[in-house]
């Protein structure tokens, strides 16, 4: 037998390639997540409780060669499956949590147009009570960037249903605002 | 009300097949009621999205710590490094007992047997002492350095970690955060 000897496959690259993967997507996607887990009514500990163990999920999923695709919305579904087992905090509602005097109304506006934002504001906040879980839930991954389909894979509906949800969530919000 | 009005919502967010995108993208700027609808649609949108970033500001005006997934093993380390940490054993000197040293005990006489006394009262309640507990707040500070735990290129240069553990009595480890 020759001296040569066939090189052992270590795991080094394939872990240095989820690694970066990991950490691409972390820093891609933790903000939007930890958006999605405070509109949805989580508090600041816990919303990054939940994304916090949703990267962690997404490493050992990686790392023990789970598929990486649609992985955008497997993190999104696995932070709101979390959330919904805080439901102490989820029953809290997204569209009453925020004091008005809070809101970002810009300091330089004039007082008639602080007071039209205001009641802009108010108008919208109103709507937003208004919307049902899953049309919420769809406005609130829309506006994080997921596409109808991965929507779709995260709250576990058709993609037909989620642009379906979406259109009548948009449509209400622009009646009930005036827009 | 306009046959396209049921597409626009979905044409805004690009997610109609290319062929009914491009029907609705020739057919809007020549419908105003079409054009007024999508005005609205996009103006409610950004709202609802400046909403969000609001509860995001307002909720997290706390700075949140931050951390990285990748480090998992740093943190799968550091719990073993806990568990497995030398513990400082305390070494009782050895005396040799010399054989012309005197004994601990020298009696004169024989023991007597010892008189059973019995009180009907000899037991007084008393209160236990007070236990004064202290609370204990573990700060246990591991450094690791990326290097050694992940291949080059894995973790963002410059980044470093704490990892705050708990600690239980029994030296068992209760939590784990990791906090940049």
């Amino acid at each position: 037998m020759s001296g040569d000897s066939l090189p052992l496959p270590l795991p080094l690259p394939r872990f240095a390639t989820d690694s970066c993967e990991a950490t691409t997507l972390y820093r891609e996607l933790r903000k939007p997540l930890l958006r999605y887990m405070v509109c949805l009514g989580l508090s600041s500990d816990e919303a990054q409780d939940v994304v916090q163990d949703a990267f962690l999920g997404l490493h050992r999923h990686l790392a023990s060669g789970g598929s990486q695709e649609n992985i955008r919305s497997w993190l999104f579904r696995v932070a709101h499956n979390g959330a919904r087992n805080r439901q102490h905090s989820y029953e809290r509602r997204f569209g009453t949590q925020l004091d008005p005097e809070l809101d970002s109304i810009s300091g330089e506006a004039s007082p008639e147009q602080a007071v039209l934002e205001k009641e802009k504001l108010r108008r919208l906040r109103k709507a937003i009570g208004s919307l049902t879980e899953s049309e919420r839930e769809c406005l609130l991954l829309r506006s994080g960037g997921l596409r109808y389909r991965e929507i779709g894979e995260v709250l576990g509906l058709s993609t037909s249903t989620v642009g379906d949800t979406v259109e009548r969530a948009i449509k209400k919000l622009a009646e009930k605002c005036n827009v | 009300m306009c046959d396209f009005s049921g597409k626009l919502v979905a044409w805004t967010d690009r997610e109609l097949p290319d062929d009914e995108a491009a029907d609705v993208e020739q057919h809007v700027p020549g419908c105003s009621e079409c054009r007024t609808r999508v005005d609205a649609y996009r103006e409610v949108s950004r709202a609802f999205v400046a909403h969000c970033d609001a509860a995001m500001r307002e909720t997290t005006r706390l700075r949140l710590p931050h951390w990285v997934p990748v480090l998992a093993s740093a943190a799968a380390a550091a719990v073993l490094l806990l568990m497995f940490r030398p513990t400082p054993v305390k070494q009782i000197p050895v005396v040799s007992r010399r054989a012309d040293a005197a004994p601990a005990i020298v009696l004169e006489t024989a023991p007597r047997p010892v008189k059973k006394v019995h009180r009907r009262y000899a037991v007084v309640p008393t209160k236990p002492a007070a236990t004064v507990w202290e609370a204990t707040v573990p700060a246990i500070r591991i450094a690791i350095p990326a290097e050694a735990m992940f291949p080059p290129g894995a973790v963002p240069e410059g980044i470093t970690f704490i990892a705050d553990v708990s600690v239980a009595a029994d030296g068992s480890v209760q939590g784990l955060r990791l906090q940049q």
